[in-house]
């Protein structure tokens, strides 16, 4: 069965003020969708909010992910049943090199979506999970850095340390690519690239896309539409999806601006949402 | 020497005990306040030849393998004093230090508790100089490279007992040693005793001393450490210091760099939890011309524990041409943990590159969920954060062996004591043999305009 990603009527605060005013989506694996809208619409929250930012308070609505109901789910849990996000400013993190980091997180991803158990230890607290060979996992690393053309000198280094932003964004994809998530949230993954950089990212986009990966790509510019073709694009403005389509509504939407889509009444909000 | 005990007896009962500032977290206060009449000292070692078993399981689990020499002291007696013959040939000696006031009296009366950490420092040194037993005295001639470091263990294990242990090390003219301590207990009952320990360390022309030190106390142990180490021409001194354990830990350490073109280094990890208080006080004291020092210092701090940090560089007048940093990264994980950190700098001369850093900081939530979104649980998070945070004062480790027993130790330290088979290190240093750059490969080395590229507004 193919994984869907089920949002319906979510609403969310940050620091009281809310964000998100009813958002509803359906993202379903070996769809992309591309989400757009203007600076401050609530993209980028609804990305955290679906992966379990705390700093985010959910103040309704529901979030499901292959038949559950993921909203009390630690981000960690989320992304152990395969949700991923690849952040638009990705932390650096000095001191811990790529490899380790990334094996540690291919290991908990493949243990899957339990709760890491308790009680099998004196402190009651989580058992730790096998862990990958080297061998196997340097193995799996080389196949996806040759796949999306990343150097291998990348694996050594302190995550996101003094990477340039093209590097830390083509950083998130090798996770991406490694960690094979069902459903990916790309947010603003194109801003802050040059041209060169864009084409780079966006063919290594391309060539995870496939049947079991569903993709909501988060944009607020066209530019990135022209090497991923998405197969639905939705518009946000001041939390909520306003309008949804096809591939073409990004190019009015270029043409146009986002300025004709203010709903003229709050709580008459434009709603195509297929 | 005896004089010199009673002239240190007479300092110890009027000097007043030295107290802190008004808000300083009150390691000092606690100190004043140490029923020191109730510790007995002089208790003698009852192992007769024979190592008690911990000591000797702990002999093989020692920081040094392939030593050139060892000393063993436990509670207030050196039981083990060997050296390599190749060493006692060249004319190394390794001694206890008794032994030592015997032998070498012309040495000993010269360098012991005089110019490194005389005696009179402060209230406590005094107290050491009135009741040190055992120790150990090194003594490298001119020229003489000791390769493989000795090692030198310090056990407790009889409650309410006060140990007073010296190292006096003197290396001659263009010589090297690297000599490694470890102070470890193992006491029943929660009775306090005590560790008063002086290093002095004493470089002579061109010569160098690496000088790594643990101290994996237990909750039941208090310690007041002074270490000093001055310099000749052209000398240099590397400290490691590796800070786990103890109740409460008052410690100094200083490089006196009188010699021209002399050199100092310390590094130095922290990790406290539970009530742990520990005082730390570094001085780099620039006397010389062209002299170098760096003072690194992380720690990590949870549970209810308290960490004062005071860094002092003091560019003496004429100590012209002076190159000094210090550095104090602390990361707090618990709410009740107190850390306070106060670097300073008193430059008497003008031809001078000094400067300090301090910070204080919990972990980066962002840091965190990033890490979550990875699929790592927070537990596991939080750890990783932390090895990051030491990983690069852990690479200024000589010791390969100690960098092994710091991560585990810390590793430890955050799972509860709870070890499980994967818990290993994520280590930054581990490195992978790049196999080339693929034919394939596109630099990931974007040209750096393209931030300029900011995204056009609607």
């Amino acid at each position: 069965m193919e994984s869907e990603l089920i949002i319906k009527n979510l609403h969310a605060n940050i620091e009281g003020k809310p964000i998100l005013r009813g958002v509803d989506l359906l993202v379903k694996q070996g769809q992309v969708h591309a989400l757009m809208g203007p600076n401050g619409s609530g993209k980028s929250t609804l990305a955290n909010v679906i992966m379990g930012n705390p700093k985010y308070e959910v103040t309704d609505g529901e979030i499901w992910f292959n038949g559950e109901n993921i909203l009390e789910y630690s981000p960690d849990r989320r992304a152990r049943m395969r949700l991923f996000l690849a952040f638009q400013y990705p932390m650096s993190i000095p001191g811990v090199s790529v490899a380790n980091f990334l094996r540690r997180s291919l290991e908990a991803v493949r243990e899957g979506n339990k709760p890491l158990e308790e009680g099998d230890n004196p402190t009651g607290k989580a058992t730790k999970r096998k862990s990958i060979p080297p061998g196997e996992f340097r193995k799996l690393m080389q196949e996806k850095m040759r796949l999306l053309k990343v150097d291998n000198s990348f694996i050594n280094r302190s995550i996101n340390d003094g990477f340039s932003g093209g590097e830390k964004k083509r950083a998130e994809i090798l996770q991406m690519a490694l960690l094979e998530p069902e459903i990916a949230l790309m947010d603003e993954t194109d801003s802050g690239l040059d041209i060169d950089a864009l084409k780079i990212v966006s063919e290594s986009v391309n060539a995870l896309r496939g049947p079991n990966l569903g993709i909501l790509l988060i944009t607020h510019y066209q530019r990135i539409l022209d090497y991923i073709t998405p197969d639905f694009v939705h518009v946000m403005y001041d939390g909520r999806i306003v309008l949804s389509g096809g591939p073409e509504l990004a190019h009015e939407l270029e043409a146009k601006g986002y300025e004709w889509l203010k709903p003229s009444d709050e709580e008459n909000g434009v709603m195509v949402n297929g | 020497m005896l004089q010199k005990r009673l002239q240190a007896w007479d300092f110890y009962e009027q000097a007043p005990f030295p107290l802190g500032r008004r808000g300083d977290l009150g390691t000092l206060r606690i100190f004043s306040n140490f029923k020191f009449q109730q510790l007995t000292p002089y208790v003698p070692s009852d192992a007769h030849d024979v190592l008690p078993p911990a000591i000797a399981q702990s002999l093989q689990e020692a920081l040094v393998d392939q030593r050139s020499g060892l000393s063993v002291q436990h509670n207030a007696s050196v039981v083990k004093a060997e050296l390599s013959e190749a060493l006692k040939q060249q004319g190394v000696i390794l001694t206890d230090l008794d032994s030592a006031v015997r032998d070498y009296p012309d040495l000993v009366q010269r360098y012991f508790m005089t110019d490194c950490v005389p005696f009179d420092s402060t209230k406590y040194t005094a107290l050491h100089a009135a009741f040190w037993s055992g120790g150990v005295f090194l003594y490298i001639p001119k020229g003489v490279d000791i390769e493989d470091p000795i090692l030198a263990q310090i056990w407790l294990d009889t409650p309410a007992s006060a140990v007073f242990a010296h190292t006096l090390i003197i290396a001659e003219d263009l010589s090297s040693v690297r000599y490694v301590e470890e102070h470890s207990s193992a006491i029943e009952g929660d009775q306090p005793s005590l560790l008063s320990s002086v290093v002095e360390v004493y470089v002579k022309n061109a010569a160098h001393v690496e000088f790594s030190n643990m101290q994996d106390l237990g909750q039941n142990v208090w310690t007041i450490t002074n270490k000093n180490a001055v310099h000749e021409k052209d000398g240099s001194t590397t400290w490691v210091l590796a800070d786990l354990g103890s109740h409460a830990m008052l410690s100094h350490i200083g490089v006196g760099l009188q010699g021209n073109g002399s050199a100092g280094e310390l590094v130095g990890v922290f990790f406290t939890d539970h009530d742990q208080r520990y005082s730390i006080n570094t001085l780099s004291n620039h006397v010389g011309t062209a002299t170098n020092a760096e003072t690194l210092v992380k720690g990590v701090l949870t549970g209810e524990s308290r960490v004062e940090f005071d860094g002092m560089i003091r560019v003496q007048p004429n100590a012209q041409q002076t190159a000094s940093f210090l550095s104090d990264h602390t990361l707090l994980l618990s709410d009740n943990c107190r850390a306070e950190s106060i670097p300073g700098l008193e430059i008497g001369a003008n031809q001078v590159s000094a400067s300090h850093g301090a910070t204080t900081g919990r972990i980066d939530d962002e840091q965190l969920f990033y890490l979550m979104v990875r699929g790592i649980a927070r537990e596991e998070a939080e750890r990783i954060i932390v090895q990051g945070f030491f990983e690069p004062v852990l690479q200024r480790i000589p010791l390969e062996n100690l960098r092994t027993r710091l991560r585990r130790s810390i590793v430890l330290r955050m799972s509860d004591g709870y070890e499980s088979e994967t818990d290993t290190w994520i280590d930054a240093q581990e490195r992978w043999e790049v196999e080339g750059v693929d034919e394939y490969a596109v630099s990931l080395d974007i040209p750096a305009k393209e931030e300029e590229i900011q995204l056009a507004e609607y």
